[in-house]
């Protein structure tokens, strides 16, 4: 019964949206009204600078808990830093859908918590406002930030936010394991990897003590595909791993999750923070973002771990997947120039840039601030950082997430589990890759 | 007669006014929605910028969406299991606390209690019963010397960790509707059928079992629409995988139409699966009305 109050709810989310959108074909006018509209009332804000009311901006985000802690610091010390503008976090658990409802009924933010991989999805909807303008008219200099995180809030030659975070996972071994087992360097290469996971790999009869190296999130086939030299997509937007730099990343995990077994499907499954295989010492290597660095830290001496770059394959290649947040304006937004000054502020400049840093321990995607001892001196922040310089995004085809998660992860699931050959799994997720990408390709 | 038809006038009337607010509700809440999606289904709808009628281009679609169709055998293999054990469980359940003794309501309530827990929350914790290395439900066997596999990481367990869960969590409410059942079941019929020598056995089968039809008639056709419609379990414990082998329809929909914006194309889904669910729901009204109740 429960079920039927959940399909209702759908049911109606769907009416509600398409009456939103309905109401929507009118209100188009009266949107671009308010963007024309926003230039007067900039006007108008500084014209009262004197003695005016501050503007107030919404900014949007799902970041809960030790997030909206860090964020509300940050929005504080923006608040504190001039009285012109005065920002408002709100936290919204449903980010996404609550932002599309309001970009087309109204009420939508200022500014907005950005996961950066859904720019090709969204931007060509016209829901995101342009930012290249403002970026003119300060000078601010795009080679100050990471090429590939711009490349990423790009959509047809148009820059829809600025990076506030920059992440790539690494390799975080736990130095204690492996020096145990006679491992006295962390693995540089596949070979090094492959051969430091057997040694650490601990057995009790059928019981899995230690598991050598985490082989437990197949989302990283991407970042292994570059390392052995290929690309997910061909230039013409076709999948690009079903040739025998695809063979072999399977061959490899296959070697060391079926022959060798330093891991068992299903390992790290369903643990929390608070049971995290490599954290309680049941994982001896795994690969991590540094949003894992202040979690790690947490356990102080029983946690005796380091970070290397992540080894590079059997051709010397090097490979990395680089994601991360960004703020963006919404088109819908009646304050975009207040809205632009409050990114800027936040990822632009250097000791803001810093702030955010030190009060959040993410990377942030503003380059100068890197230079900062806080960065270089910190051996753990040192491997991300080395990491970032050869780190792609994923993809920017709006399909690419879909054929990821419906065409080549559920394929590589069956690979793992001994249920399909390598070849057929590569096949398969190809020919049911292309066609989720030539389904997606048009947007609009 | 003029004095009757005025009655019932009135009498019509007053049942029209005391519907209505629930006839409201259920025409803004279900009716209008309803016909929303089916129109959307005709369209390529996202939420945000496009609303373009494409006729029956969803539909055609979906008879080449291998996943589409692999999330409905997936179901099936759900409710062929999960449906007869659901009942099966639940009536036994029914008939050993239909009894009227001391602390009888205590051991109801207990077997009760899984049904209030939300389903999320119920999924997350045996998310942790099922580990392979830590779980509970490992542990246990492996004190008989079994070594447990990883429930929900493997292809051959997934769908059975989901039946397991789900039926934990739904034979409670069942219990309850066929103690009802039970207790409506004249007391007379089994006397006489006592009088006459008839076993435990046979008075099962000859009184509870056809006294019962109405109630497992609502029981299997809940199971059933449930079935079908499965989501939570699916989307906590497994998120579809591994290998798309836990995938149902009602996840699918909700990837395409909120994740990938296909609302037009979810909307499109979301009707085959309705219309799935009411010939399965007629199938079996007919297998459950062959044979009447006997009073």
């Amino acid at each position: 019964m429960k079920k039927w109050i959940t399909i209702m709810a759908l049911v109606t989310v769907v009416a509600t949206a398409g009456c939103a959108n309905t109401s929507t074909s009118s209100n188009g006018n009266s949107n671009t009204n308010a963007n024309t509209g926003t230039n007067e009332q900039t006007d108008n804000a500084s014209g009262n600078a004197g003695g005016g009311k501050a503007v107030e901006l919404t900014f949007w985000g799902d970041w809960a808990g030790d997030g909206q802690k860090q964020f509300q610091t940050m929005v504080d010390a923006f608040n504190k830093s001039q009285d012109k503008i005065h920002v408002k976090y709100v936290l919204q658990q449903d980010l996404i859908t609550k932002f599309l409802t309001a970009a087309t009924s109204g009420g939508a933010p200022d500014v907005l918590l950005w996961d950066r991989w859904r720019t090709p999805l969204y931007a060509p909807k016209n829901v995101l406002h342009p930012i290249d303008d403002y970026m003119n008219q300060d000078g601010l200099n795009k080679d100050d930030f990471y090429g590939e995180a711009l490349k990423e809030l790009t959509n047809s030659d148009k820059l829809y936010g600025l990076p506030l975070t920059v992440d790539a996972r690494a390799l975080f071994y736990n130095k204690k394991l492996l020096s145990d087992a006679g491992v006295t360097q962390p693995p540089t290469t596949w070979d090094e990897l492959e051969q430091a996971a057997v040694k650490t790999t601990k057995w009790n009869g059928s019981k899995l003590e230690v598991a050598g190296f985490s082989l437990g999130d197949n989302g990283l086939f991407n970042m292994y595909l570059q390392q052995a030299g290929g690309q997910m997509l061909t230039d013409d937007g076709k999948t690009n791993f079903n040739n025998e730099k695809g063979l072999a990343v399977l061959n490899f995990w296959d070697r060391m999750l079926n022959e060798e077994k330093v891991y068992k499907v299903g390992f790290e499954q369903g643990l929390g923070e608070g049971t995290d295989a490599f954290a309680t010492g049941k994982v001896a290597m795994t690969y991590n973002g540094p949003w894992m660095l202040s979690t790690y830290k947490k356990y102080g001496k029983d946690l005796d771990f380091g970070v290397v770059p992540p080894p590079a394959g059997p051709n010397g290649d090097k490979g990395g997947v680089m994601g991360g947040f960004g703020l963006v304006i919404p088109e819908a937004s009646k304050h975009q120039a207040e809205a632009w000054e409050f990114i800027k502020w936040w990822t632009a400049n250097k000791d803001n840039a810093l702030l955010w840093a030190k009060t959040s321990l993410n990377i942030p995607g503003y380059k100068p601030a890197l230079e900062d001892p806080f960065f270089q001196d910190d051996p753990l922040y040192k491997p991300f950082l080395d990491t970032l310089e050869f780190a792609k995004v994923r993809p920017s085809h709006p399909g690419y997430s879909v054929m990821e998660t419906e065409a080549l992860i559920p394929n590589l699931e069956l690979f793992q589990q001994k249920k399909q050959k390598a070849e057929d799994t590569l096949k398969k997720a190809q020919e049911r890759g292309d066609q989720q990408l030539a389904d997606n390709v048009d947007v609009k | 007669m003029s004095s009757m038809g005025k009655l019932n006038k009135h009498q019509a009337r007053m049942a029209y006014l005391f519907v209505t607010p629930t006839m409201l509700l259920f025409i803004a809440f279900t009716i209008i929605p309803v016909v929303m999606a089916l129109y959307l289904s005709f369209t390529n709808y996202d939420v945000v910028s496009r609303m373009e009628f494409v006729k029956f281009d969803n539909y055609k679609k979906m008879l080449d969406d291998d996943l589409y169709w692999t999330t409905f055998k997936n179901v099936f293999f759900y409710a062929v299991i999960f449906v007869p054990l659901n009942i099966i469980i639940s009536l036994l359940l029914a008939m050993l606390l239909n009894f009227k003794r001391f602390g009888i309501k205590l051991f109801r309530t207990m077997n009760y209690l899984p049904t209030l827990t939300s389903s999320v929350a119920a999924a997350t914790v045996w998310i942790w019963l099922l580990h392979p290395e830590f779980g509970l439900v490992n542990n246990l066997l492996g004190y008989v010397g079994i070594t447990g596999p990883a429930w929900l990481a493997q292809t051959e367990t997934a769908m059975l960790s989901i039946i397991m869960v789900t039926l934990w969590q739904s034979v409670g409410s069942n219990m309850v509707i066929y103690i009802a059942g039970l207790q409506g079941v004249p007391d007379y019929l089994y006397e006489s059928a006592k009088l006459d020598g008839a076993t435990a056995f046979n008075r099962f089968r000859y009184i509870t079992w056809p006294q019962l039809r109405p109630t497992t008639f609502l029981v299997s056709t809940m199971a059933i629409i449930g079935a079908l419609q499965m989501f939570d379990q699916a989307f906590v414990l497994t998120q579809g995988g591994p290998g798309n082998v836990t995938k149902t329809p009602v996840y699918l929909i909700y990837n395409q139409g909120f994740n990938q914006l296909k609302m037009g194309y979810a909307s499109a889904q979301a009707f085959v699966l309705a219309v799935a669910i009411l010939i399965f729901s007629f199938i079996n009204m007919r297998i459950n009305k062959s044979e009447e109740p006997i009073v």
